[in-house]
């Protein structure tokens, strides 16, 4: 196509020679020179129009003929604007849903941290928040203490800095500068070595150093993020220097960190990083900078150049052992061995960080990425079968130009061009369509309200992204009908008015396109059912507890100066106390811990009951004494808390049905005593009642054993205020915040929701895949329906003739009603069973991601074949109609 | 008229310039002036060949090899392309000129003596 065998500057002096030739002819019989020359390119006649010719002969210039074949294309695709414009919603539909998931993927599963080198970046784990802080390690490490942090960064030789940081962000309260009034900044401690590992340079001052944390409660200073510095330090330079004010300490700001570093978390952006040997000032109730056992802290490393994955991942796990052998004691037991024996450090690469988000919705994410390209695939399947018709009428245009010397590569080409063309338009739509749906995604998969915890901007991946599944679209559904449409008898197509190409090959190409539209459509509709009948599972599972009509408010009474002192207790008891006055408040009771918040578990100890290695950990809960009533968990027998299990009186606790059953076997619970570790605090507790179980930390939990004890008589630092309320939040909240303020102003209060909106959280990725999928799944269905009704209204157009002519000859307007009904209802058929085979398939490999239901559900796969039926059935209805009109006269002269 | 003859025809009606160059250059090699001039004179002038057409053809014939081309001095001292029928194109004139003496009698019967009139 590009060679050729003489350059065209050849062509040109040959022609000049001509010239010359002529010009020297023409002076011999006597003109003079210039009326020679002019005679003489008279005679040749169009001189750039031969050289044109030759231009053209040599070689077909692929650029030439592109530019030419975007503008013929563009003047096709005007000329039928309708079919056009369907063509390009729905590519726009299906690229821009693609465009959509893949950015969100892509925030979340795939974008590098801003920090320098990330690939280097290993964690020490899988991100997990699981640790523990009193045991030995017995399974894959995800959590580690301060003290192993210290001495593995001391003693490893694979890599070039180790950095730890607070597996959680603390919400803390504090003044800034001399200012009086408390305001929420959330702190993430860090070790000194955390910014040169992560190679994070600051945009003003300094970052912390390794010497910045060397003395427990000695490095009073912090580092601000860019967002913190601009948002409350308006973006002044002289914030180096200045001071914040947490509890009782002064903090040095000594540098602001680069506006797109968040840290090391996805999903969290903390307003200051503090050494982590202030944790003590930070959080009262740690003591992780000296207990080998507290493990709290994640780590990350930086390779050294050249060191291997495999390399850092054995020299790691050996020192590890060396380390943790010797917390373990000169006489562990043989169950400790054990447990040290299987306990190991899997090393992860960090280039994207750690991601709570990433581990809760990286599932979701691929499930639901894999529906959009079903989705596209669908789309692609309507566009070959709009081409395909649109090849049909254009068939005498393309005998005609095929046989006047056309060949089959460009014409191929030039349909190719059109297609692509297409693409671009249903592209450029679709990042339309997926910029203004992206922010929507997010407000489905997070809290809608708050700010959105990552940063979605498209980026060089989401292009590429775009760019490749537009080419691959343009490929799937231009490709066929274009080699198709030229594969043509020219004689026939010349001569006749109706379709050849449009004959039974044709068909059999859009009849499958069509049964595979059903087929992957039912498979979406029954995905969604699934996803929809678990999310309603779940959202209908038993708590034990009432979620409507509970506020919960944050509080942080160690911000207010307080310390784990009786008059903590007092400020909890004051505030109940006014709180459940308020008209329309039910109850009211601080809370250790609320659902979705974690929990607090450990085995307990049953005088005259062996304990045994399969003891179930207990979920503790430390509670105002009202906190039952709040939640309406039911008492079953014996009695709830009630405001005379104070400090002077015996320790209480109010146990659930799995624990009485597990640790109280055969009669009544009531009256007996329990005991947790060895603290005097803990010891010798009695069960008073026992309450309905309950689900604690998240909805699909197990039944698991769980207790409740009075704050009165355990006084702690409580971060939550759980009320039951009756009439309207607009009203009850400035109350609430009056009765704290009349107590002590300075108690900090934080964010304020409700349980249900809690609960919602907790399904959040859930519901955006039952959602999502069913919103895809009926975009594929409505697809699948406008495929159904091109093919069965194009097949009426070409039969017009011959229905016309059964008509004349006395068949019954039913008769072909249903002729043409009947063939829409064969591909449904076919479509159905392919789908149905794949659903069940499909429902096999998500059955992980079920709750409650199996991945044959009858419910879901019937219901989504009834509105498969439906769609089909009324796609085709139209155009079966239109035939029983067809009027035999018109019919008979329709050629 | 079946599409066998359609083809032909065309080919034929396309072909004439091709099959006057390929006559010409059997008197030995000559440059595309040189040629086109040929083709007048023999014609007495009755056939004008449009040099814009020229070259085209003549980069045809070159191309399927039937003739063949190198550069040269003309006789006047010019740079000039000179081009040399190959055997292909003398088996190729012989063809092609039985072939069009048939189809020029034919026609000629056809459309028989008074034709010019007519």
């Amino acid at each position: 196509m590009f060679g050729r065998k003489r350059a065209t500057h050849d062509f040109k002096a040959e022609i000049e020679a001509h010239v010359q030739i002529e010009i020297d002819r023409l002076r011999e019989q006597g003109l003079p020179e210039d009326q020679a020359r002019m005679a003489a390119l008279r005679t040749f006649g169009n001189r750039t129009g031969a050289e044109e010719r030759f231009y053209e002969s040599g070689r077909s210039l692929w650029w030439d003929s592109m530019v030419h074949n975007l503008r013929f294309g563009l003047r096709t695709l005007a000329r039928t604007p309708g079919s056009t414009a369907v063509a390009i919603i729905t590519l726009a539909l299906g690229i821009g849903a693609n465009t959509a998931i893949f950015t969100l993927l892509n925030t979340v599963l795939l974008q590098n941290l801003p920090v320098r080198d990330p690939s280097q970046l290993v964690l020490f784990g899988k991100g997990r928040w699981v640790g523990s802080v009193n045991s030995l390690p017995a399974d894959p490490m995800q959590l580690f203490s301060y003290p192993f942090f210290k001495e593995f960064r001391r003693r490893n030789e694979v890599f070039s800095d180790v950095a730890a940081m607070d597996s959680i962000m603390f919400g803390t309260h504090g003044r800034v500068g001399d200012g009086t009034e408390l305001e929420k900044i959330d702190v993430e401690l860090v070790s000194g070595t955390y910014f040169n590992t992560l190679g994070v340079n600051p945009i003003l001052g300094r970052v912390l150093t390794g010497s910045d944390d060397r003395a427990a409660g000695g490095h009073p200073l912090a580092v601000a993020s860019y967002a913190w510095w601009t948002r409350r330090m308006g973006a002044n330079p002289a914030a180096v220097g200045a001071k914040v004010t947490i509890r009782s300490t002064v903090y040095t700001i000594v540098g602001v960190t680069p506006p797109e570093f968040f840290g090391a978390t996805v999903g969290q952006s903390p307003d200051l990083w503090i050494p982590l040997a202030m944790e003590k000032e930070i959080s009262p109730g740690w003591n992780g900078l000296d207990d080998n056992l507290f493990q709290s802290l994640y780590i990350i490393a930086r390779r050294k150049p050249g060191v291997s994955m495999e390399q850092a991942s054995a020299n790691t796990n050996l020192l590890f052992h060396q380390i943790i052998r010797a917390y373990a004691g000169p006489q562990p037991s043989a169950k400790q061995l054990a447990g040290m024996a299987h306990a190991r450090i899997d090393l992860t690469p960090a280039a994207t960080g750690i991601s709570h988000l990433r581990l809760e919705f990286s599932s979701p994410l691929m499930i639901l990425m894999a529906v959009v390209l079903l989705v596209l695939l669908i789309a692609c399947a309507n566009v070959a079968n709009l081409l395909l018709a649109r090849a049909a009428a254009r068939q005498r245009e393309i005998a005609v130009r095929m046989s006047i010397g056309a060949g089959r590569a460009r014409l191929v080409r030039q349909l190719l061009t059109e297609s692509g063309l297409l693409g671009v338009a249903g592209a450029t739509l679709g990042i339309l369509v997926a910029y203004a749906a992206g922010r929507t995604l997010l407000g489905m998969a997070f809290n809608p309200g708050r700010p959105l915890p990552v940063h979605v901007a498209p980026d060089a991946h989401v292009l590429a992204f775009t760019v490749a599944v537009t080419m691959g679209t343009v490929l799937l559904f231009g490709i066929a009908p274009a080699l198709r449409a030229t594969r043509l008898e020219l004689v026939p197509a010349l001569k006749e008015t109706r379709s050849v190409i449009g004959g039974p090959a044709r068909n059999r190409l859009a009849r499958g396109l069509v049964i595979g539209q059903v087929a992957l459509s039912l498979l979406l509709l029954a995905g969604a059912g699934l996803f929809l009948r678990s999310l309603n599972n779940l959202m209908n599972v038993d708590t034990g507890f009432e979620k409507q009509n509970v506020l919960l408010i944050g509080v942080d009474p160690g911000a207010a100066g307080y310390q784990e002192d009786a008059r903590l207790g007092t400020m909890m008891q004051r505030v109940e106390q006014r709180v459940s006055a308020i008209p329309g408040v039910r109850a009211a009771a601080f809370a250790f811990m609320v659902f979705n918040g974690g929990g607090w578990t450990s085995g307990v100890t049953v005088p005259g009951r062996p304990a045994t290695d399969h003891d179930p950990s207990v979920d503790h809960n430390i509670v105002g004494w009202q906190y039952l009533d709040v939640m309406r968990m039911p008492i079953v027998f014996g009695r709830g808390l009630t405001a005379g299990d104070d400090a002077g009186a015996r320790r209480v606790a109010v146990i659930n049905q799995t624990m009485a059953r597990q640790y109280f076997p055969g009669g009544s619970p009531l009256g007996r005593t329990f005991s947790i570790g060895k603290d005097a605090e803990w010891q010798n507790i009695e069960v008073v009642g026992v309450v309905k179980d309950g689900k604690y930390m998240q909805l699909q939990e197990d039944p698991m054993p769980a207790a409740f004890y009075p704050h009165a008589q355990h006084v702690a630092f409580m971060g939550n205020f759980v009320v039951r309320y009756s009439g309207s939040l607009k009203t009850i909240v400035p109350q609430i915040r009056r009765a704290f303020a009349n107590v002590d102003p300075n108690v900090p209060l934080g964010d304020v929701t409700t349980l249900s909106e809690v609960i919602d959280d907790a399904v959040a990725n859930r519901r955006l895949v039952a959602q999502l999928s069913a919103v895809f799944g009926g975009l594929a269905a409505f697809l699948a329906c406008i495929g159904i009704y091109g093919v069965m209204s194009y097949g009426v157009a070409r039969r017009t003739n011959e229905l016309g002519v059964r008509m004349a000859l006395g068949a019954a307007r039913h008769a072909v009603l249903w002729m043409v009904l009947g063939e829409a209802l064969r591909l449904l058929l076919i479509g159905v069973a392919i789908g149905l085979a794949l659903a069940v398939a499909a429902g096999r490999l998500m059955q992980s991601l079920l709750f409650g239901s199996k991945a044959f559900d009858p419910l879901a796969i019937g219901a989504a074949t009834l509105m498969m039926a439906v769609v089909a059935l009324c796609a085709g209805f139209l155009p079966a109609r239109r035939a029983t009109r067809i009027d035999p006269m018109v019919a008979l002269r329709y050629e | 008229m079946s599409t066998q003859d359609e083809k032909e025809r065309l080919e034929l009606l396309q072909g004439t310039l091709d099959l006057l160059i390929l006559r010409t250059l059997i008197f030995g090699p000559q440059h595309g002036q040189g040629v086109a001039r040929a083709i007048q004179q023999t014609s007495e002038d009755e056939l004008l060949v449009e040099h814009g057409a020229l070259y085209p053809a003549l980069q045809r014939l070159e191309t399927r090899g039937w003739i063949a081309a190198e550069w040269g001095t003309s006789d006047n001292n010019r740079r000039a392309r000179f081009y040399t029928l190959t055997k292909a194109g003398r088996r190729q004139l012989v063809a092609e000129t039985t072939k069009w003496r048939r189809l020029a009698a034919a026609i000629g019967r056809v459309l028989g003596p008074d034709a010019e009139e007519g």
